[in-house]
């Protein structure tokens, strides 16, 4: 088996817009399976997403629910990445956000990136 | 529709699922397996048709045939060496 691969997939749409909001849940998920390793960063309203409860309610048509991918994307071993200043902006705080959920700033999201094979921005 | 006389081990139904879904099910049911073990797979989603193949060729499985049924594709799946 070749060496292991990594995907970055940053997220900036909320719940405001489902479709982009699943669609790089589904890319995650897609990237798992084939075991790619996965981080997943959010930025601006995307970080909405992880905020406890908040994926219970964002499905779009033609999407597996989030509250069936968001959950199925930690299991199997899927990273989320906060934007500190967007989290700021907002009044979120890490116990607002989803269990596992880590709080980081532009350094550590560069630092992903740089070293993933490649990286999607939604 | 020729008949295959190969025996799957295990069967995953993923019908009714979304993208990513099947592949993630199939993911996670392949991993119990042996190298060589064989693997059903049906799913309703008209992605799969293109999905699962990938999916296969990317994890060094083998897709052994695929063909639809009504409206379920059905995938043979042989475990690679890998993993």
């Amino acid at each position: 088996m070749a060496e292991t691969q990594k995907l970055v997939i940053m997220v900036t749409h909320g719940p405001a817009e489902p479709e982009l909001a699943s669609i790089p849940f589904s890319m995650a998920g897609g990237a798992l399976a084939s075991d790619v390793d996965v981080v997943m960063g959010f930025q601006g309203d995307g970080c909405l997403l992880v905020k406890k409860g908040v994926a219970d309610t964002v499905a779009a048509p033609g999407f597996t629910p989030l509250r069936e991918l968001l959950p199925t994307i930690q299991e199997l071993g899927g990273k989320i990445l906060v934007c500190s200043p967007c989290c700021k902006s907002r009044g979120l705080t890490e116990a607002d956000l989803l269990d596992g959920a880590e709080i980081v700033a532009a350094g550590r999201f560069v630092a992903e990136i740089t070293s993933a094979t490649n990286s999607l921005t939604y | 529709m020729a008949e295959t006389e190969i025996q799957a081990t295990v069967v995953v139904d993923a019908r009714g699922l979304l993208c990513p879904m099947p592949i993630v099910k199939t993911a996670k049911a392949m991993r119990e397996l042996a190298p060589g073990d064989v693997l059903t797979v049906m799913a309703t989603d008209r992605g799969s048709v293109a999905d699962v193949p990938a999916w296969a060729g990317s994890t060094g499985n083998e897709l052994l045939e695929w063909h639809q049924e009504g409206e379920t594709f059905v995938f043979l799946l042989r475990k690679g060496e890998g993993d």
